[in-house]
């Protein structure tokens, strides 16, 4: 079984003879590191069986008394001990090769870490080395592809856009966020972008309930693990990287140019345009998109340490243009690491992340320029300045635009651990994650047309802050009887959130220049001024138990109980309890030795977490100042105060239940490595606004929280590795999975609720989504188009909807009564995927690498709002210009219109969201050893990185992966920032 | 050491225990919760004041498009063919249960029927001068009524809600208990205890009056048909001497003469967002283009305009607003994007205008929320009591309030719009029916009118009017889901 690790580790011994037995000798001798090639401080040297043992020195020299015959075992973490016999030689060099063995790692979860043989519960760790491979804006981005379960979805190329991070689907019908946990600090996942790449040592995804119940109320959704670097003992380490980016639109949409929109008008309104070989042709996409905006990504870190104190600290500095002016990023962020031993038995340390943004908000002009007429001109004839354009003029919107947000967060950790007792350690954490931000947006006077003008210049300013902190006590206690090994934890939290904002507008400020743009410019009497704070807490208890027996048998189980302000007095706890087995067959006396497998492990968990992600207002029917009324001759506002909606004392936490079975398979030693899961997630009592029964009075438009759904999802996923050699070539393949099935067994049912959920508003009044019993979360809801009517004869013999003729789309009656009414509106789609899978190669010969990352996802369908609002006579996609001409034509598309009939939400507005894209392919050379040590450098790479090369997709918007801003209105595109191929040159430097 | 890890320890165990319960426990900020409002004479005051502000919302307005002009002869849908799709299904009587504005507005009621539920419930415990208290309470019984009147004529038999947190097991009550228990004794109660119009400081105008209550009660009296009541409530209003018609009807509704003394309830708005004090009623019906002061719904009909050139009656101009029109020094060119005329076989049905009821100057959206809706004018209280003096047998005596109408209609041009002299009850109440089409053009009334005169199957039969179905409304669909259908959908939807 252990042989494996013999090709990772090399000893290598000098050897000078001098033989004398069974007497007392002085050895002495060096501890390197092979991967460093530089002396190990503080490696720990035993001789089994004796209390003898040493510590290397500060030039990783150790002396030691002992007998030849003996061995020594030389340990230290991060590094795969070695057992060496003494012989003759009384001098020893020792290599010590880093612990980076698939699986003998040591994997970080809630309150602790574990050694991943003794796992239970489903947990992917990702390592430094696989994050920097693929260096991108956004931490969590470098996750992509590497995770069975992990969906993340780029759906939106704007500068410092978030990326949308679902985990085993969508459990949820209010926030699918998972958490993230940055070096202790329970946070969410925006939290990530404090971080660079480079900082990270390693990211590790907790999925089932064994492994998240442990956080309690917040795991339902997963929780992704961040630890960041520490300095290591010895000289200082110190790595430098930079790469340069340009970045374009990675496809366009296709519109109608000038001569193919004024045919269509022409067909609606014959005669509009007689002469259509002088109209203009504007493509306002080219007009506002850039091609190679710039990206720049900068960081330094330096770490080091002696056996007493280490430290790390990075440096990041990121500035990306963006490909619409006026919306652009700069980030700087700072990591510090640091931790001191006060005595043999405590130490104290502080981790922190600090991050300081500027933000320009690009101006909503996608969808203005899909929908600006394409014959009209963007500046008046002289040139002189912007021309009015039906649908706005694109060009003008962003040049009138200015919006900035900044901010500044910082989070952290300080800690203590106590060892007593040989094997307790008890640790007390303060925890913080501060957030202060502002925002600006000024517009200036214009004119541009009616429909865009600003006749007073107006300013808006918001500043807020977000506090968090997080006082945290545990004790864990670790010991092994013979071959029993027993850990156990216990720990208390207390968590306190405060909120505050502070926001003013005003109009009319005295010049329009950016040295005006604060309120006290303004006139007074447009001056308005907002203030609220909102405060909620959380106090829990948690313990858990790990128990092996001679790694064969593995049990886990852990319970959390947490309080809450969000929930009423009756509701304020809530208990999140889970139980795991694992069962290491290979371990087994009776596994055979020479099986093609070296490894075969079985996982069962089960538990329960929570959610309690909504406002901790939510329990109170509010009564608010502010709703005013309006009397007098000289007509003045007079106060007035009254409900602000409704609210539900009777919340409680919403529960998800989930089961989890799994296989880890290890053959030909590791080459091939295959890991199954089955997953069974229950979420019971979900958190969802829904509308009340209209005759309480909370108002339209208005809902309260109810815990009144039940939602299912199950799925199989695996990952599976493989890697090899063949001569000097090295390749390395992977393919994960996840299938995914979500269905909502309950909503509302005898709360006085809907038992419908409405949403995917489109902004017209239309709205495209529903959620309800049996079906998935938010499918798409309308008439389904089974082709278009070609003749009256059709339309008189066929149900239809008031107003269709000859040329309109053909709905189907689906219920059979022959009328076509709103009750034949029926499932169009859904946009949760049936399959998410990625694959990844990697091919490498000597210096030279070369990898590439796929992703994509089937069985997704995708609304195309854009293209469905039609407010006033706007550009067409070019689907439209295979309009309906008369009988025979075309049975796809339907007559020109400008609205009304075929606008009504129907399958003609549903795409396949399906896609496989190339993600990345990464072409890197590593300096050869020879040539690094010249340039005095530990090592270095450069790299030329291509990101969304390619995408095959039948979606015709700029990318299927579209975000669903809450869960029940599905994924409905309405113009997004388009995605953007980038093309990245890099350096990587460790000296 | 064990020293040291034994304080640690014991400082551990006490920062377990020292966990309040309190922290736990984090009301509100900024706001109140019931209980703890209104609990004074300025809460009170700031309860009705917000019941008030309902009137502005824009969902009140049969969920905030004005659809029963849109159903009725004075208007169509308007706007641009892709705009507001949803509500084009009103201009033929195709709408379904499902449809968004009837949600919007039975909810919209019934949040503002909470709101009035609060003050009448909590304002009687409070200790506070009595004058006041009982005028606050009338005046929140006064608004309850107008919108249990709307929910009334629009959907029949309604749950019949009178506290803040109704139990979620109600039924529809049949309409006549709401009139009996809700809306006749509140409006019973506000004649008697609200001041009239010359009572109220000069900073409450607009406050209801025993005039609105009186004219509101008339009103309803009116559409269930018991003209006696209607008699000797609008003679009250009449002999009060508070309210007398404006001069000149061009004055009627100019942004400069609100609150005029023909009015006797009216919405305050101010030329601003709603926030800020203003009505999106003028927007939703405000020119669609140039200027841009809203989206041009409920266009009025070209009958309607026809009928007035017909007649030569000069209430045309101040009624419509054409494009190439200039009003207060703009002009109105509409929007380019939409046909400016439409035709079938030849014949022009429909031109683009709009209600300039609700046009308030300016070049700019937000001003156009400054225009006051009107709710009840002195003109409607007239033809009110013409029509019940005509029913009642008094045809004779209807004739001089009918003719009072008339005359100011006519102005100067005194070759139009003769007095009226027949006293033939059935020809007279044809000729009342008509003149309040022409004087209230759309201004919300001219569908109830034809509903309650049983003439709306004969004029609305080209629009698709089908009878024992559309004379009300659907019950929101979503209401009959929810109750599981404890609440039960009116006839034919």
């Amino acid at each position: 079984m252990q042989n494996q690790y013999k090709i990772f580790i090399f000893i290598l011994c000098t050897v000078i003879t001098t033989s004398i037995y069974g007497q007392k000798m002085t050895y002495t001798g060096k501890v390197v590191a092979s991967d460093l090639n530089e002396p190990l401080i503080g490696v720990s040297i035993s001789i089994p069986n004796t209390s003898s043992g040493t510590l290397t020195d500060f030039d990783g020299n150790f002396e030691i008394q002992a007998e030849a015959g003996q061995s020594l075992i030389f340990s230290y973490i991060g590094y795969k001990s070695v057992e060496f016999k003494l012989a003759n030689s009384l001098s020893i060099e020792i290599l010590l090769l880093p612990d980076n063995a698939l699986l003998d790692e040591v994997v970080v979860i809630g309150y602790g870490t574990i050694k991943k043989s003794d796992l239970t519960g489903s947990v992917t760790k990702i390592k430094s080395e696989d994050i920097i491979k693929v260096p991108s804006s956004n931490a969590i981005q470098s996750l992509q592809g590497k995770v069975a379960g992990l969906q993340i979805m780029s759906t939106s190329g704007d500068p410092g856009a978030n990326p949308v991070v679902r985990l085993r689907g969508v459990t949820t019908l209010n926030n699918n966020n998972p958490i993230a946990v940055i070096d202790g600090v329970i946070s969410d996942i925006s939290a990530i972008s404090l971080l660079n790449s480079n900082d990270i040592e390693s990211v590790e995804v907790l999925k089932d309930a064994s492994a998240s119940a442990i956080y309690g109320s917040r795991g339902a959704a997963g929780v992704i693990i961040v630890t960041t670097k520490k300095g290591k003992s010895g000289n200082n380490q110190v790595q430098f990287s930079l790469e340069q980016s340009v970045e374009s639109a990675s496809n366009k949409i296709g519109v109608m140019n000038g001569r193919e929109f004024a045919t269509y008008i022409n067909q609606i309104e014959p005669g509009t345009y007689n002469n259509l070989d002088i109209l203009p042709d504007v493509n306002w996409l080219d007009k506002i998109l850039n091609d190679n905006a710039p990206i720049t990504n900068a960081n330094l870190s330096i770490g080091g340490g002696s056996d007493k104190a280490n430290y790390y600290f990075g440096l990041g500095y990121f500035n990306q243009k963006g490909i619409i002016d006026k919306s652009a990023l700069e980030r700087l962020t700072a990591k510090m690491n640091s931790e001191y031993k006060i005595s043999k038995f405590i130490d104290v340390g502080l981790n922190l992340s600090v991050l300081l943004s500027e933000k320009q908000n690009g101006p909503g002009v996608i969808n203005s320029a899909l929908w600006a007429w394409p014959i009209n001109e963007p500046y008046l004839a002289d040139g002189s300045t912007f021309a009015e354009v039906n649908g706005g003029n694109p060009l003008a919107a962003i040049e009138y635009s200015n919006s900035n947000s900044n901010a500044f967060r910082s989070l952290g950790n300080l800690y203590t651990n106590i060892n007593f007792l040989n094997h307790f350690t008890f640790r007390s954490s303060l925890q913080f994650d501060m957030t202060e931000s502002k925002s600006k947006g000024f517009s200036p006077v214009y004119f541009v047309g009616p429909l865009q003008q600003n006749e007073e210049n107006d300013l808006s300013y918001t500043t807020s802050n977000n506090n968090t902190i997080i006082f945290e006590n545990t004790i864990n206690y670790s010991n092994s009887f013979g071959k029993h090994g027993i850990s156990a934890l216990a720990g208390y939290t207390a968590q306190d959130d405060k909120g505050e904002y502070l926001s003013g507008s005003t109009e009319g400020l005295i010049r329009e220049g950016e040295l005006f743009w604060y309120l006290d410019a303004g006139l007074d009497e447009f001056e308005r001024v907002s203030n609220n704070f909102s405060r909620s807490t959380l106090i829990s208890y948690l313990g858990r138990l790990n128990y092996t027996y001679d790694s064969r048998y593995l049990f886990t189980a852990s319970l959390r109980r947490d309080g809450s302000s969000k929930f009423g007095p009756n509701n304020k706890y809530g208990n999140f309890p889970s139980f795991a087995v694992g069962w290491n067959i290979s371990n087994e006396s009776f596994f055979p030795n020479e099986s093609i497998f070296n490894k075969v492990k079985f996982r069962a968990s089960w538990g329960i977490i929570g959610n309690e992600k909504i406002n901790g207002n939510a329990q109170y029917s509010l009564i608010s100042p502010g709703v005013n009324a309006v009397f007098g001759i000289n007509e003045a506002i007079q106060a007035g105060a009254t409900f602000n909606g409704g609210g539900n004392p009777d919340l409680k936490w919403e529960e998800t239940e989930q089961t989890n079975v799994g296989i880890d398979l290890g053959l030909f030693q590791d080459k091939l490595i295959i890991e199954l899961d089955y997953y069974k997630k229950k979420t019971n009592d979900i958190l969802v606004a829904l509308e009340p029964i209209g005759y309480t009075g909370i108002g339209s438009f208005r809902s309260i929280f109810f815990n009144a759904a039940n939602v299912e999802n199950t799925g199989v996923e695996w990952n599976v590795n493989y890697r090899n050699s063949i001569g000097e070539i090295s390749y390395q393949l992977g393919f994960l999975g996840t299938t995914i099935k979500n269905k909502v067994t309950d909503i509302g049912q005898g709360l006085g609720a809907d038992s419908l959920l409405v949403g995917g508003d489109l902004g017209n009044g239309q709205q495209v989504a529903r959620t309800a019993v049996g079906l998935p979360i938010g499918y798409f809801y309308g008439y389904e188009v089974i082709g278009v009517f070609q003749n009256k004869t059709e339309v008189e013999n066929s149900p239809t909807l008031f107003g269709q003729g000859p040329g309109d789309l053909k709905y189907k009656d689906v219920n059979g009564d022959g009328k076509l009414d709103a009750k034949d509106r029926t499932i169009i789609g859904s946009s949760i995927p049936d399959f998410i899978y990625g694959f990844n190669a990697q091919i490498g010969y000597k210096e030279i690498t070369l990898s590439a990352d796929f992703q994509g996802q089937t069985g997704s369908e995708i609304y195309n709002g854009k293209q469905a609002i039609r407010f006033t006579t706007l550009n067409f996609e070019d689907k439209f210009n295979n309009y309906w001409n008369g009988e025979g034509s075309t049975n796809e598309n339907p007559r020109p219109s400008l609205g009304g009939v075929n606008y009504q939400p129907s399958s003609y507005f549903i795409e396949d969201g399906s896609f496989l894209r190339l993600r990345t392919l990464t072409l890197n050379y590593s300096i050869s050893p020879r040539l690094s040590e010249r340039l005095k450098m530990a090592k270095a790479n450069i790299y030329l990185r291509g990101t969304n090369l390619f995408t095959t997709t039948k979606y015709s918007g700029f990318s299927p992966e579209i975000g669903a801003s809450s869960a029940v209105d599905g994924a409905i595109d309405r113009g997004v920032y388009p995605i953007t191929r980038i093309f990245t040159v890099g350096l990587n430097a460790n000296f | 050491m064990k020293k040291t890890i034994n304080t640690v320890i014991i400082i551990a165990i006490l920062l377990f225990a020292s966990c309040s319960e309190d922290f736990l426990i984090q009301p509100p900020r900024a706001a109140l919760t019931v209980g703890s409002f209104p609990a004074s004479e300025q809460d009170a005051l700031l309860a009705v004041n917000a019941a008030y502000n309902s009137l502005r919302t824009w969902q009140i307005n049969t969920g905030g498009f004005p659809l029963l002009d849109i159903m009725a002869d004075d208007a169509v849908k308007g706007s641009n063919p892709g705009d507001g799709t949803d509500i084009a299904v009103y201009d033929k009587f195709a709408q379904t249960p499902t449809e968004g504005s009837i949600e919007r507005w039975y909810k919209t009621l019934y949040e503002a029927i909470r709101r009035t539920n609060l003050v009448i419930n909590e304002v009687p415990k409070i200790d506070m001068e009595t004058g006041l208290k009982d005028r606050i309470l009338a005046e929140a019984r006064f608004l309850r009524a107008l919108y249990y009147s709307d929910l009334a004529r629009g959907f029949g038999d309604v749950p019949k809600v009178m506290e803040t947190d109704p139990p979620l097991d109600l039924q529809r009550s049949p309409v006549q208990e709401i009139l009996n228990e809700i809306i006749y004794p509140d409006l019973e109660f506000a004649m008697v205890n609200l001041p009239e119009r010359s009572q109220y400081a000069p900073e409450d105008m607009g406050r209801a009056t025993k005039g609105a209550a009186t004219g509101l009660l008339a009103r309803m009296k009116l559409f269930y048909g018991d003209f006696q009541s209607v008699e000797s409530l609008t003679k009250k209003i009449i002999s009060s001497s508070e309210y007398q018609l404006v001069g000149d009807f061009n004055n009627v509704f100019t942004y400069n003469n609100e609150q005029n003394e023909e009015s006797v309830f009216e919405i305050s708005a101010l030329p601003d967002w709603f926030e800020n004090g203003g009505n999106q009623y003028g927007n939703t019906q405000g020119v669609r283009g140039t200027p841009n002061k809203g989206w041009g719904f409920c266009r009025p009909a070209y009958s309607l305009i026809d009928e007035y050139q017909k007649n030569g009656d000069p209430r045309l101009d101040p009624t419509i607003l054409f494009l190439g029109e200039i009003i207060d020094g703009i002009k109105i060119s509409g929007e380019g994007a939409t046909p400016d005329t439409i035709k079938t076989n030849g014949q022009i049905v429909e031109i683009e205008c709009y209600n300039q009821k609700v046009w308030y100057p300016g070049t700019d959206s937000r001003t156009s929320f400054g225009s006051n809706r009107k709710i009840i004018r002195y003109a409607d209280v007239l033809l009110m009591h013409a029509e019940a003096l005509n029913e009642n047998g008094k045809s004779s005596e209807a004739l001089f309030y009918l003719n009072q109408i008339r005359s100011r209609a006519r102005g100067t041009k005194t070759d139009v719009l003769p007095d009226i002299t027949s006293t033939n009850k059935d020809v007279l109440r044809d000729i009342i029916l008509e003149e309040r089409k022409y004087e209230l053009a759309i201004e919300g009334l001219r569908f109830w009118d034809l509903i309650r005169t049983n003439k709306a199957e004969q004029v609305l039969k080209n629009s698709g009017f089908i009878k024992n179905k559309n004379e009300l409304f659907p019950i929101p669909q979503s209401e009959i889901d929810i109750s599981q259908g404890r609440i039960t959908q009116n006839q034919g939807y």
